[in-house]
């Protein structure tokens, strides 16, 4: 990246305009040149300055907003937790004391039993797109690609419409079916980047051996591809665990997952409730960033140790 | 000798051969239940698909039926009434997510250039992985702040201040609430920047060395290096970036309901509140009365949907013209 610096032998500032030597001007228009050339050279490198300055501003100013986000929520949250915080249940709103229990409880089980389909879906459609280029892989991609960028909002209507309507009440499988759908195209995709790592000659290799292929796609390709797969997978689920939106038409009570939690009370005026939207929120914000940073970890790590 | 090696060079390709057999043996080799469970998982996928589209469509159908195609432009959201169109919620979706990308593009923009070219590898190494952090951060926990802490913020010091300067102040004229479509457009930005940082950061260091050092060759300094060379190289990865930017930022809900005020009427100033397609559906989703109120909810989820779909869909098309580009000029890879 910054290569350019070593490559060309250029100074700081680092622009060399030279005047014009050319031997049939004469000495006036020749010293007319340089100064023009000096004072072009000066300009381009205040613009030089300007310019550099104001994209470093642009990097503080709009970080700045959300560093002040995450430290606001930190120190507003750190003063609701304490261990009755997470092993009380949740009391009505306004009301002080209680806990998240049963939104921490509910979240997991929402994310987990998503994930129990959407992993091996996803796995096993990025295996389908890995061993069977073609046509058909390119159209399963295409479409992955499209609804990864279909809004979250639009997911849980469709959960709403599809499993709501279908078992005539709202419920936490419901709930899990959106996040599900949500989930499977990110790990298409990230899967697909993972196993793209993996040189064909190898897959090839494996099935030449005579082995088949559950067993090459389980001792190669997945076995190759694993960091990327891991970490691939957690940023789905750190997506999956921030999501509230498919939640809010699927689920039961606002008391049934994490983020539905921090809506129902960050709404309310009274200070008690706020206070309980904060706390969770800084539990949710630090879960979701552990998970974030594991996935970089693992994928380093393993990387690491695979070579 | 020679007989030998045009017939060698007739023979079909040894790893040809191999990789036909390979093919050949794939149903006898066994492992049915892998093969039965790849399938499954492709089939699954187009099944839902299909049914995404099949059921939003069937459930929109009442409301697209009554309004037919006008439903979509026709201005009136009243409940009350049984008058349901998503016009203004088009609308106010259109503007909050223009005013979002006025705000996220210069600095996204500068901020990736920075990243990409000036900052040192250290600083610039910590400031991607803290932007990619950064990006990770929920929604719901930017709209509490947004709510709580932004919203006091705006109705105390921006608004009034925006609302007094000349000439700006065409724009925010009225009171100042608070919640408003500044406000959402302001958290909408906020929430898109990483995505908007990482994603042009990674197009601007695509562009291939040469073309820099070929600018610095003809005397350029390094920022016009950067204006001149570098950020046109990249043009159609910063523009994918862009529209990805606007697909987040279209879809985006919960952050939104919670700062705009969530008033169905043409805002007729930045600093007035109203709506979005997002946040109209998470406002009215409760009391939508169950036939035609339900499926207007469905239809405006609908409507989003086409949107951030077409949009999208135009930025994979823009990043595939860019990745082919950068084959034929033989740029380095990423």
């Amino acid at each position: 990246m910054n290569r350019s610096r070593d490559a060309v032998a250029v100074g700081r500032d680092d622009s060399v305009l030279v005047g014009d030597e050319g031997r049939r001007t004469s000495g006036r228009s020749r010293a007319f040149v340089q100064d023009a050339a000096r004072r072009s050279l000066w300009r381009r490198r205040l613009a030089g300055r300007a310019g550099r300055l104001a994209c470093a501003l642009a990097l503080v100013v709009g970080l700045a907003p959300l560093v002040a986000e995450l430290a606001y929520t930190t120190a507003r949250g750190v003063r609701g937790i304490s261990f009755g915080f997470f092993v009380h249940a949740p009391t009505p709103p306004g009301i002080p004391g209680g806990g998240i229990s049963t939104a921490i409880v509910g979240t997991a089980q929402i994310i987990g039993l998503a994930l129990a389909v959407a992993v091996p879906v996803g796995l096993c459609a990025a295996l389908f797109l890995y061993e069977r280029p073609g046509r058909l892989a390119t159209g399963l991609r295409f479409s992955a690609d499209v609804l990864a960028g279909v809004p979250s909002i639009v997911i849980g209507i469709f959960a709403y419409a599809l499993v709501v309507r279908g078992l005539h009440h709202f419920s936490d499988l419901a709930a899990s079916f959106a996040i599900a759908v949500l989930m499977v195209p990110i790990m298409i995709r990230a899967n697909e980047e993972a196993m793209r790592t993996v040189p064909v000659d190898l897959w090839e290799a494996g099935v030449a051996l005579g082995a088949r292929r559950s067993r090459v796609a389980r001792s190669v390709v997945v076995r190759s591809a694993v960091p990327g797969l891991v970490s691939g997978n957690l940023l789905a689920v750190a997506r999956g665990v921030g999501e509230t939106a498919p939640l809010l038409f699927t689920v039961a009570a606002p008391t049934a997952a994490m983020t539905l939690l921090i809506f129902s009370e960050g709404t309310e005026a009274l200070p008690a409730a706020q206070e309980t939207a904060w706390a969770t929120a800084f539990v949710l914000l630090a879960f979701v960033l552990a998970l974030s940073v594991t996935s970089r970890v693992v994928a380093w790590g393993l990387t690491r140790r695979a070579r | 000798m020679s007989d030998q090696l045009s017939g060698a060079l007739r023979a079909p390709d040894p790893a040809l051969g191999a990789r036909q057999a390979l093919v050949r043996r794939r149903r006898g080799s066994g492992g049915r239940v892998y093969a039965a469970a790849r399938w499954m998982a492709a089939g699954l996928f187009a099944a839902l698909l299909v049914s995404l589209v099949v059921v939003m469509a069937n459930d929109a159908s009442q409301a697209f039926g009554r309004s037919g195609i006008g439903f979509i432009w026709s201005g009136t959201w009243n409940p009350a009434a049984n008058e349901f169109g998503a016009g203004i919620l088009v609308v106010g979706t259109i503007v909050t997510t223009a005013v979002a990308m006025l705000l996220v593009i210069p600095v996204g923009l500068g901020a990736a250039a920075f990243l990409a070219e000036f900052a040192p590898r250290w600083l610039a190494g910590a400031f991607s992985a803290a932007v990619d952090l950064l990006a990770a951060i929920p929604s719901i926990v930017v709209g509490l702040w947004g709510l709580i802490v932004l919203s006091p913020l705006f109705a105390r010091d921006v608004e009034p201040f925006l609302g007094a300067v000349p000439v700006v102040e065409w724009f925010f004229h009225g009171p100042a609430y608070g919640p408003s479509v500044l406000l959402a457009s302001v958290v909408l930005a906020v929430m898109t920047l990483p995505t908007m940082v990482a994603l042009s950061r990674t197009a601007l260091r695509g562009v291939p060395q040469a073309d820099r050092e070929a600018a610095l060759a003809l005397g350029a300094t390094r920022w016009q290096v950067v204006r001149k060379a570098v950020i046109p190289g990249a043009r159609a990865g910063v523009a994918a970036a862009i529209t990805l930017a606007i697909g987040r930022a279209l879809g985006e809900s919960i952050a939104v309901a919670m700062v705009i005020g969530n008033n169905p009427s043409i805002p007729h100033s930045l600093l007035a509140p109203g709506a979005t397609l997002g946040s109209a559906i998470i406002n009215q989703f409760a009391e939508a009365s169950p036939g035609l109120g339900a499926s207007s909810i469905v239809a405006l989820a609908v409507v989003l949907l086409a949107l951030t779909v077409a949009v999208n869909l135009g930025g994979q098309a823009l990043l595939r013209a860019n990745a082919t580009r950068r084959a034929l000029r033989g740029g380095e890879p990423r």
